[in-house]
């Protein structure tokens, strides 16, 4: 009888090494791009594309079709989580470990932007609306950082909000003392100070952590930010906020001059808000 | 040990208090600050607070919703603007956009200030910035 537990168990563990053997090769070599993967962040190239950033791949989703773009080669652990576009049309990578990247669509190369940034621990990312060279990146307890040549040199220049920043973003909405204002996603909510870095307020009462914002650069008051999957819109550069229907939790959110709000869901799809305020599937 | 001691804080002290981290001393600042401060004292310190301490609770908004005036101190933010942005502001006057009235939270002084009235007030202000600040608003100002 023992012989026969022996043999059978023996009989069990050839089975299982076999099936490993045959499905772990299987899982190793499986596409990343999985169209169920939560959209982790968007925006748009200089050409009109959307860019999208699912799982740890990066797409161009554009007349109905998508491409991958190849990421930055890193260091294990680096997590792209931050997209987005300057005012001259660059593609700017941010993420934990891997710190901020610049694309250059015609020659398809990642430029690192980390020479003089502290460490490669970024957050968050924003682009000056206006300023072709002026980028901002927020590094958690080191603060928020300035560059004004493009990622060349970055200067320390607040520690930003009391609460740590989830989503960046710069407007040029009017009525800055200096040129624009700057939005920061915070656990508590919307964070607002003008690009001086004079101070930081609440941006209206809306609470919990918001982990994308964007704006309507045609319309500057009209602001958006995402918590806990629901959208919410303000027509008042963030003193007043409503809920916005949509039709599944959001993730991310951009501004595309021909489609207007996209917004990237949970389940990895993309739908753009119609003038009437209907969604329509964009289809990769 | 204790004439140690005291020795050797009668040589340190000294050099302490003359370090120049901090604002700067009225006694010893240029003609310009001290007409600056006088400027300061009749137009802006009713609102600012005489030693550019700014009113209470500044960075929220008062019962009329309008944004109360900052301080101008090394606790505020006046030191993050370049020269021509504070001769504009003192100038032309400003109003913070989500202010619940129409008027200008900061009054426009171009009429009663002569220009060279309003640089002696903001070499005036900057004398009262640490010398990180000043070094930060000097490069804004290039």
């Amino acid at each position: 009888m023992r012989a026969i537990v022996h043999s059978l168990t023996r009989a069990a563990w050839h089975f299982c090494a076999l099936t490993m053997a045959i499905v772990l090769p299987a899982l190793v070599h499986a596409q990343p791009a999985d169209d169920a993967q939560p959209v982790k962040a968007l925006t748009t190239s200089s050409s009109g594309a959307l860019l999208m950033l699912r799982d740890s791949s990066l797409f161009a989703v554009e007349g109905g079709s998508s491409t991958e773009i190849t990421l930055p080669a890193t260091d294990q652990g680096a997590k792209p989580t931050s997209l987005t576009r300057g005012a001259d049309g660059s593609v700017y990578l941010a993420g934990p470990g891997l710190g901020m990247w610049r694309y250059d669509s015609a020659s398809e190369i990642w430029q690192s932007l980390n020479d003089t940034l502290p460490n490669l621990g970024v957050t968050a990312l924003a682009a000056h609306a206006t300023q072709p060279g002026t980028l901002y990146a927020y590094l958690g307890k080191d603060g928020m950082f300035r560059s004004r040549d493009g990622g060349t040199e970055w200067v320390k220049v607040d520690s930003g909000p009391r609460e740590p920043v989830q989503a960046f973003l710069h407007s040029d909405m009017p009525g800055s003392m200096e040129s624009g204002w700057l939005y920061a996603g915070t656990t508590r909510g919307v964070a607002r100070s003008m690009d001086c870095f004079c101070f930081w307020g609440d941006a209206g009462d809306l609470r919990g952590t918001v982990s994308a914002i964007s704006y309507d650069p045609a319309a500057p008051e009209n602001v958006y930010a995402v918590i806990e999957g629901q959208l919410h819109h303000s027509a008042d550069g963030g003193e007043t906020w409503t809920s916005l229907e949509i039709p599944q939790p959001v993730t991310a959110l951009a501004f595309s001059p021909a489609q207007g709000l996209v917004v990237g869901t949970v389940n990895g799809n993309l739908f753009a808000r119609g003038a009437a305020g209907e969604w329509t599937p964009v289809h990769d | 040990m204790i004439k140690w001691i005291s020795a050797l804080a009668l040589l340190i002290v000294p050099v302490l208090a003359g370090a120049s981290d901090g604002p700067v001393s009225a006694d010893n600042a240029p003609p310009e600050v001290h007409q600056g401060r006088q400027v300061y004292e009749q137009y802006c310190a009713a609102c600012h607070g005489w030693q550019g301490e700014g009113a209470d609770d500044w960075k929220k908004p008062n019962e009329k919703g309008e944004m109360p005036a900052p301080p101008h101190d090394d606790t505020g933010h006046t030191w993050r603007h370049s020269d021509a942005m504070l001769f504009k502001m003192i100038a032309e006057g400003w109003r913070h956009p989500f202010n619940k009235s129409d008027r200008l939270t900061m009054p426009a002084f171009g009429e009663s200030l002569t220009n060279q009235e309003i640089g002696a007030v903001i070499e005036y202000l900057k004398s009262l910035w640490t010398d990180e600040q000043r070094e930060y608003q000097a490069k804004e100002s290039q």
